[in-house]
């Protein structure tokens, strides 16, 4: 077990080198240049060349590369080109209420999609069946911007029930959290769901089908007995990969959702440094969410790896 | 001679503008703020405004940043020496008089006394200076004071301007808007003005997160007000869910409105529209430097080709006033004249005698100010039909700037935003040697009028040089002008006391809760 979990960190920082190359590269060769944006109308040739010279702009890419990575290695990833405020701080001020939301839209998503992919299987080309796969297919079709502001007109604007958007941080008003979080939590949430529903029904069904589960029921178990204890656990080993994946696409995926209810994450601010060519601001955000996303694939493939022991054995051999 | 400004650009108009909002609320009413301690500033009676604003403003330090957002903000936090009145002439602020010299090379300013910077100090002529001299070396305006030679501390409450050349718009330059604010000279020697705001305003700032600024009000303010005990700012990107906020009682006031609304909830009880003319103004210029641009005719042909009406109409739906001129009606400068209207005959006249036939034209416009790309769509099918098709470039307003400042296009459309003198209107876009003259627009007659009407004083005078530059500009089509879009806001109908202004300041020092 201790070599694969080390063979899998290794692997997980190798990917987050990969990622580093790219991004870095990715910002320096679209067009846009990001000194001119950050001066707009201010620009002269003087205060170009001096702003260039400042953000270390004119040294060749790989010095930059290798500068800003050697950085980044101890947390400080640069200063933003627009606000002048450490890149390390604003995303800090954005990391809450991203993962907030984004465990929230998780939360949702597994409310749906456990009951519905369950009873989905196990109610197979039955009217239940049907009405799960109808739901996951509008589900999984669904504009998250046109069904944030659907809810927003009909919960905010029509009954009154909750805000049209906004936060409230959990530390300060756990009450007020809740009722920013719904609505949004809801949106993402639901796609999510729609998506979980698939992959627990096919997992569900699998193991449903497999032979000791028919040996089970051809001996007389209790039904309820052989779906909790050899349906269910079999079936729960994909259901985690797949909401470890569906929580890190989450935190990297709900720029939409956070724009519609003003909520301020990182999203947000990754959509606004892409504006303004705010190359460190970028650049920190991409790098946070790839590091995120790792470290959640790699919890899952350990989680995973405890639960069923085949999968260290086939790493070791 | 200190004052090379340069360069520093155009710009008084700061790109990024405010959209909109409207809105309105109820929202959270704190009443525990006292009375002022001195008589007549009295101090806040009575709650907690929640406004909403559209973007994230990028820095709070008034001098350096261009974002109209954080403008929304500081307008409430900074004192400039001068402020737009109602009719956008300068009345004094933190200056209460002034006087020029025979030659009107030297102004003199006697400063308030008595104010107070919300850090408890004093404000003297030291930190006017600091501030203007800061201004000159390192803010976002240096360039307005190309004229000056040097400011001069004559005593604590005397401010003395040298000028190298006379300055007619010398007070607008000190006062147009909160790019021009004044703060403690220890706060820009130590470089704090970014961390923590110190201005003589009505409110003073508390906090700034992602998520929300805060100010409350600032008891020993020099003026009247304010009535309310803080002002909380919101961020709410979408214009739509904006509108809901303030319906729903989540906001008291919005920075703008959906524009196809507008029209619909000027009639109605739930909410007050505040409306006026604004003085941003939208175009399109094309590259004078490349064939077939370089000749006036088909430029003017263009003009002719394209309805700034039906521009206005689609970008704006009724928010916006067509205009073939910069200046909008109801200003001093304003100048009446549209020589194209639209007329396809007359364009198509040109373009034979110009023998210019299958042209196509790249036109650059930038999805960060979405009104272009509408402009753009009326622009292709109106200019279809003199023969000349448009391949419409939308670039995110990075690349946008980088290719108008290598002179990478055609055509580009834009809006200049928050200009009050016709210097701002007129000199960096169209002088020969203006430092937003993309276009490459030269022409003698012009630069002569431009630099005349920098040095003339008497306004009457001033305003016939304007006049004619506006006319030759129009003509030889340097910019196309579309329309001049109003400015709209809303708040709930317990707001009172708020105006919205011409000159686009958003203040709140004279507003009151009352429900």
């Amino acid at each position: 077990m201790a070599r694969y979990v080390a063979l899998r960190i290794g692997q997980s920082l190798l990917a987050l080198l990969g990622v580093s190359i790219i991004v870095f590269a990715l910002m320096h060769l679209v067009p846009g240049d990001p000194v001119r944006s950050a001066l707009g109308t201010r620009f002269t040739p003087e205060l170009y060349a001096a702003l260039v010279e400042r953000a270390g702009l004119d040294r060749p890419i790989l010095v930059q590369y290798f500068d800003w990575l050697g950085r980044a290695v101890t947390g400080d990833l640069g200063v933003s080109f627009r606000t002048g405020q450490p890149v390390a701080l604003a995303l800090g001020q954005r990391v809450g209420p991203t993962a907030l939301l984004a465990f929230g839209a998780l939360i949702v998503g597994l409310l749906i999609a456990l009951p519905a992919g369950i009873v989905s299987a196990v109610k197979q080309g039955k009217a239940p069946d049907y009405a799960a796969n109808t739901f996951s297919q509008i589900g999984v079709s669904l504009p998250d911007f046109w069904f944030g502001i659907l809810l927003i007109l009909v919960f905010a604007r029509m009954l009154g029930w909750l805000p049209p958007g906004g936060y409230a941080s959990f530390a300060d008003d756990p009450a007020a959290a809740l009722r920013y979080l719904l609505l949004p939590a809801v949106t993402a949430g639901v796609v999510t769901g729609a998506i979980l529903t698939r992959f627990v029904r096919s997992s569900m069904l699998e193991a449903l089908n497999a032979e000791h589960v028919r040996l089970a029921r051809a001996k007389g178990l209790p039904w309820r007995y052989v779906l909790r204890h050899h349906v269910l656990r079999n079936a729960w080993i994909p259901i985690i990969t797949v909401t470890g994946l569906q929580l890190g696409t989450l935190l990297g995926g709900i720029i939409v959702v956070e724009i519609v209810f003003s909520w301020p994450g990182i999203g947000r601010l990754a959509l606004d440094a892409v504006q303004t060519r705010d190359y460190p601001v970028l650049q920190g955000a991409v790098l946070l969410v790839a590091a995120v996303f790792l470290l959640l694939n790699l919890l899952v493939d350990l989680v995973y790896a405890r639960l069923d022991p085949r999968i260290r054995v086939g790493a070791s051999t | 001679m200190r004052i090379r400004v340069l360069a520093l650009a155009a710009a008084a108009a700061l790109l990024t503008t405010a959209c909109g909002d409207g809105g309105g609320g109820v929202d959270v009413d704190d009443p525990d703020a006292g009375p002022g301690e001195n008589g007549e500033a009295s101090g806040a009676e009575g709650g907690t405004l929640i406004a909403a604003i559209g973007g994230e403003p990028d820095q709070l330090n008034p001098l350096t940043t261009t974002s109209s957002f954080a403008f929304t903000v500081l307008e409430n936090v900074y004192d400039t020496l001068v402020q737009p009145g109602d009719d956008l002439s300068m009345e004094p602020a933190l200056a209460e008089s002034w006087e020029t010299s025979d030659d009107l090379l030297t102004w003199t300013f006697q400063l308030r006394e008595g104010v107070t910077f919300h850090d408890g100090s004093d404000f003297t002529s030291e930190d006017a200076v600091a501030s203007l001299d800061y201004i000159v070396a390192e803010g976002a305006n240096g360039w307005r004071f190309a004229a000056v030679d040097s400011f001069e501390a004559t005593d604590d409450y005397t401010l003395t301007i040298h000028l190298n050349t006379p300055a007619p718009n010398l007070l607008t330059q000190l006062g147009n808007f909160k790019g021009l604010s004044i703060a403690p000279a220890e706060a820009i020697e130590a470089g704090t003005l970014a961390d923590e705001a110190v201005g003589t305003g009505p409110f003073r700032l508390v906090s700034s997160g992602a998520d929300v600024i805060e100010l409350e009000a600032f008891e020993d303010y020099w003026g009247d007000g304010p009535h309310l005990d803080g002002i909380e700012f919101r961020v709410i990107p979408d214009e739509g869910v904006k509108l809901t906020n303030l319906e729903t009682g989540e906001v008291d006031w919005i920075d703008s409105v959906p524009p196809e609304q507008v029209t619909d909830l000027e009639g109605s009880d739930a909410l007050t529209i505040g409306r006026t003319a604004g003085f941003d103004y939208w175009y399109m210029s094309l590259n004078n430097e490349r064939e077939p641009f370089d000749d006036p005719d088909v430029r003017r042909a263009i003009a002719f080709a394209i309805d700034p009406a039906a521009i206005a109409e689609a970008a704006k739906f009724d928010a916006a006033t067509p205009n073939e001129t910069a200046i909008p009606e109801g200003s001093f400068w304003y100048h009446e004249y549209a020589p194209f209207g639209h007329d396809p005959d007359q364009a198509q006249q040109l373009l034979d005698e110009a023998g210019v036939s299958g042209l196509t034209i790249d036109l650059m416009v930038t999805n960060e100010f979405p009104e272009t790309v509408t402009a753009a769509q009326v622009i292709e099918s109106q200019l279809a039909e003199v023969g000349i098709s448009v391949d419409i470039r939308t670039e995110d307003f990075g690349t946008w700037l980088a290719e108008q400042g290598e002179g990478n296009f055609d055509a580009f459309a834009l809006g200049w935003l928050g200009n009050i003198d016709p210097d701002d209107f007129y000199y960096a876009q169209h002088h020969s040697e203006g430092v937003n003259n993309f276009q490459g627009f030269s022409d003698a007659e012009v630069d002569e009028l431009l630099d005349q009407g920098r040095v003339e004083v008497d306004e009457d005078a001033r305003k016939a040089i304007y006049d004619q530059a506006a006319e030759r500009i129009v003509d030889q089509a340097s910019y196309i002008y579309f329309y001049n879009p109003d400015i709209v806001e809303a708040w709930a109908p317990h707001v009172t006391g708020y105006e919205t202004l011409a000159s686009a300041a958003t203040r709140f020092v004279n507003t009151r809760l009352e429900r």
